[in-house]
């Protein structure tokens, strides 16, 4: 156990911040009340729309909340109850959960790109009463499980396109409950600042439901009080603009963006950015001047790969000119990144290399202004964090789980890429500062701070996590000098081989899924195999132009995966990855899949994290010839088509030998 | 009839329909493209015209929006006779079309595309855009937004900048459409709007044309080879074969009509 937190910096950080919290602030609408009364008319929710930047002030976003919150009131929905979201992030998305929470009742928010089924056992699960979903995609979902989810007796949505010959006694436009809100204010003595003022800091505020890579999802409980602290965790751990302008993009179905954009949204404040459509992220980003930004490990990694990919197609003088500027930046920010000094000459080069190359780099991706960029979660391969780092983009890592809320963050201007940074402070008013133990298997504990609250309705869930006290992170980490956590992996997926070796599954994956050429990876090994082998799922879109440019005919995904020479690049690719690791963990055989790994097949998490055992399990012919030392057969893979069809994929899969040992295993 | 040209067709007289075509004939030197050929369309249905290859069906099409004029017979639109009428001037009074193919500016971006669909209600012109006084600036300012409007409908948001020649076919045939909707029709007509289109793109093709109809009130006509298609979102159909209106009526009874079998379906 070590001692880790010094509060100087953290006060200084803070500033007048805690000082809010102490004007009878609890909860949320609390807050949002109290600030609108400071800030008025300047603007806090800005979506773009019909091409234009709508801006919604405090005064704005509080009426709408009010009378939604009178609107969910007058429907009887009542305190304690859960009001359930579904959409992509949009201005009614944050609204409708403030205004749950004004009534004290609890919100819990939904990926939009859920199936119904995957939604079902969350909405019977969380009690909800009432749905609110963006449009009619969202509302058929809801509809077709009418039956299973007696419990909701209205479905409101936000989107009316599509929704014009709907008829269904339970549907309402978000519109109409307002307007019903207004209504009942009218007839009610009972007012909205009233049901606010009852409101106690540790109601629950919402829930999130993990993203279930192992058995069913458990929604874990926030509270009011526990985002107030992560939100002062992070604005002590790193001095944090009010007004900041902000892009909301990863879903508040993550227990992040309940942190950010809904929490310290409100807190610090934020100028909260909604982008007009997904497709449209990276213009928006642009166009707003982006200062904060949080995205998971995949998006940064695919805003890499975008990157990369572009590079790919600019002719030879452009694409020395941007490798010429990235070993630069490299060479100098990464240097000042380990504390060392840059000496004038190469501040002369990097000047060059930032006026010529970087800074267009950085222009175009819309992260000139951005200050604080930080990668929630932890298992970003470094290499990201390098290049973005190279261009001038100081991105962080900050890593913490939704039960015991943020940990670690890359705190300060010189910090370790490889690690997940150090412990965050926690303000006093909170709780005890946080504490870390290892156990012998390297798995992280963690106490402090207002702990783990509770997984909602699973006590046997709850206790399983807790261990005297300390919450048991499942993370196998280890700790530098600096007191910098570096993370390994999974303590569950941490593996053994028959030889004795261990070796990290997602320590080798992620580096992998950095290749521009490969999408997603799963390595293969365990107690009765002798060594690693790998899955791969080969980008298509960036080996395709590869294998157009090159005058490589192929027809379907299954035929360009299985091409010779695309199969020779992989190679390449996984044989960078293997000089990192020791002789006994490296990657001896690999095959590329013959379909891409889908979500709906439930392949991946809708987080698009491999769902390991049931991989395994769909292709279990695959494994055993592998490690039976076959170099091709043929494979029949099942697959579902996007309008429910099902279908089989028949292809001829080689399998690839990497190291001299390869062909003689077993 | 009594109204100036160039004025809106206001209050309807008529419930029965919104155009009606009676009694067409057409021929060309002798080879009769069209013959004696009444159709109506109503204030709110897709209406599909549908016949095997050289029935007539484009013909029909041209003379409704005024390309070709009929020999016999006489076309309505409201309570106003169009029948001697030019395509623009039908236009102003509420035809809108699209083209066989994409008949676009690829130069132009999307909105300007769309702008200039808006073109027969700007009132201010290249002089006033010169010195560009605070009329100018409202009239753009209210077009802009009309154009908005439809880019979201249709669901374009993401390439509203972008060169209409560099878009995808799919993409550029949403975007004709949109200019049809810019001018604000009565009635919709399209020609074969499916025409070269994967399944995906027929298939956003097929919702917005049953969203023109639902959201928008605007009645559309559908001249389609796919029958699959038309069978899915027509509310009523006219068949034509060798210049003759051989069948009319709801989808399930065409399907059934020996008449069409034999002329149409049977065909392969």
């Amino acid at each position: 156990m070590r001692k880790l937190t010094d509060l100087s910096t953290a006060h200084k950080n803070w500033g007048e911040l805690p000082q809010v919290l102490d004007q009878g602030v609890e909860t949320l609408p609390q807050l949002l009340v109290y600030q609108a009364g400071r800030f008025g008319d300047r603007v806090l929710h800005r979506k773009k729309d019909f091409g234009i930047w709508q801006r919604y002030t405090w005064n704005d976003v509080l009426e709408q909340v009010k009378t939604f919150a009178m609107g969910l009131a007058s429907l009887g929905v009542k305190r304690g109850e859960t009001v359930a979201i579904v959409g992509e992030n949009e201005p009614e998305l944050f609204w409708s959960e403030y205004a749950a929470q004004s009534i004290g009742a609890k919100a819990v928010c939904f990926y939009p790109d859920l199936t119904a089924a995957q939604m079902e056992y969350m909405i019977v699960h969380s009690e909800a009463v009432v749905m609110v979903c963006e449009d009619q995609e969202q509302v058929d979902k809801v509809l077709e499980l009418e039956e299973k989810i007696p419990a909701v007796h209205t479905i409101v949505y936000w989107d009316e396109r599509g929704m014009w010959k709907y008829d269904h006694p339970k549907l309402m436009t978000f519109k109409q409950v307002q307007e019903m809100g207004k209504e009942y204010m009218v007839r009610h003595s009972r007012s909205f600042e009233e049901e606010v003022a009852t409101g106690k800091g540790d109601d629950i505020a919402a829930l999130c439901y993990t993203s279930g890579t192992t058995g069913l999802p458990k929604g874990c409980i926030l509270s009011h009080t526990y985002l107030f602290d992560t939100v002062l965790r992070l604005a002590g751990a790193y001095p944090l603009k009010p007004f900041t302008q902000y892009l909301s993009y990863i879903s508040p179905a993550w227990g992040t963006e309940q942190m950010f954009g809904i929490a310290m949204g409100l807190l610090l404040p934020l100028v909260v950015n909604f982008p007009e459509e997904p497709e449209t992220v990276q213009e928006n980003i642009r166009e707003i001047g982006v200062e904060a930004l949080v995205f998971s490990p995949p998006q940064w990694e695919s805003l890499a790969s975008l990157v990369q990919s572009k590079i790919m197609d600019a002719g030879p003088i452009r694409q020395w000119f941007y490798e010429w500027g990235i070993w630069v930046g490299g060479k100098v920010n990464l240097g000042r990144l380990e504390g060392k000094k840059v000496s004038l000459g190469w501040r002369f080069f990097y000047l060059l290399a930032d006026k010529t190359v970087l800074l267009h780099l950085r222009d175009n991706l819309g992260l000139q202004d951005s200050y604080f960029n930080l990668s929630g979660g932890a298992g970003m391969s470094p290499d990201v964090f390098r290049f973005f780092h190279a261009m001038g983009v100081k991105l962080r890592s900050v890593y913490g789980t939704t039960e015991m809320n943020l940990l670690t963050m890359n705190q300060g201007e010189a910090y370790d890429l490889e690690t997940v940074g150090t412990v965050l402070p926690v303000q006093p008013k909170f709780g005890p500062p946080l504490e870390f133990k290892l156990t012998d298997g390297g798995e992280l504990l963690a106490r402090g701070g207002l702990g783990f609250l509770g997984y909602y309705k699973n006590p046997e869930a709850t206790a399983k996590q807790m261990m005297d006290g300390w919450y048991c992170t499942g993370d196998v980490v280890s700790m530098t000098d600096k007191n910098e956590l570096v993370y390994l992996d999974r303590l569950v997926d941490m593996r053994g081989l028959s030889t004795g070796h261990f070796y990290p599954p997602q320590f080798i994956e992620t580096r992998l899924r950095f290749s521009p050429f490969i999408k997603n990876a799963m390595t293969l090994g365990d107690k009765e195999k002798s060594f690693v082998g790998a899955f791969i799922n080969i980008d298509a879109n960036t080996l395709g132009t590869w294998a157009e440019k090159r005058g490589i005919a192929y027809s379907t995904f299954a035929d360009l995966s299985q091409n010779q020479r695309i199969r020779e690049v992989i190679k390449g690719e996984i044989e960078k990855v293997n000089r990192l690791l020791p002789e006994g963990s490296k990657v001896k055989r690999f095959l590329n899949l013959p379909k891409e790994l889908d979500p709906d097949e439930d392949e991946l998490t809708r987080s698009r994290k491999i769902r390991r055992n049931f991989l395994e399990e769909k292709y279990v012919t695959f494994i055993s010839h592998m490690y039976q030392g076959v170099s091709e057969f043929k494979a029949e893979v099942p697959v579902k088509y996007q309008d429910g069809r099902t279908g089989v994929l028949n292809a001829t899969v080689y399998i690839n030998n990497l190291a001299k040992e390869g062909k003689e295993q077993q | 009839m009594a109204k100036p040209h160039g004025e809106k067709v206001g209050t309807m007289k008529n419930d029965a329909w919104l155009m009606l075509a009676e009694n067409i004939s057409l021929s060309f030197d002798g080879i009769v493209a069209l013959n004696d050929i009444t159709v109506n369309v109503s204030h709110s249905e897709i209406l599909a015209i549908i016949g095997p290859n050289g029935a007539g069906k484009t013909c029909l099409l041209n003379c409704l929006n005024g390309f070709y004029h009929p020999q016999r017979g006489q076309i309505f639109l409201g309570d106003q006779e169009i029948t001697s009428l030019k395509p623009h001037q039908r236009a102003k009074l509420g035809m809108g079309r699209t083209f066989q193919g994409v008949q676009l500016f690829p130069g132009l971006s999307v909105i300007d595309n769309l702008l200039t669909g808006r073109h027969i209600h700007m009132k201010t012109n290249a002089l006033h855009g010169f010195f560009y006084r605070r009329w100018t600036h409202r009239e753009e300012m209210r077009e802009r937004r009309k154009v908005e409007e439809i880019i979201d409908f249709l669901e374009i948001k993401h390439i509203r900048h972008k060169l209409v020649g560099s878009l995808s076919y799919g993409l550029r045939k949403r975007v004709d459409v949109g200019r049809a909707l810019a001018m604000d029709p009565l009635v919709l007509i399209m020609d074969e709007p499916m025409a070269g289109m994967n399944l995906e793109e027929k298939e956003d093709m097929a919702r917005f044309v049953i969203d023109i109809r639902e959201a928008k009130d605007i009645p559309v006509v559908i001249v389609e080879h796919d029958m699959l298609v038309v069978m899915d979102i027509a509310d009523r159909i006219y068949v034509l074969n060798w210049g003759n209106l051989i069948a009319e009526g709801k989808p399930e009874q065409i399907k059934k009509d020996p008449a069409v079998v034999e002329a149409y379906l049977g065909e392969g």
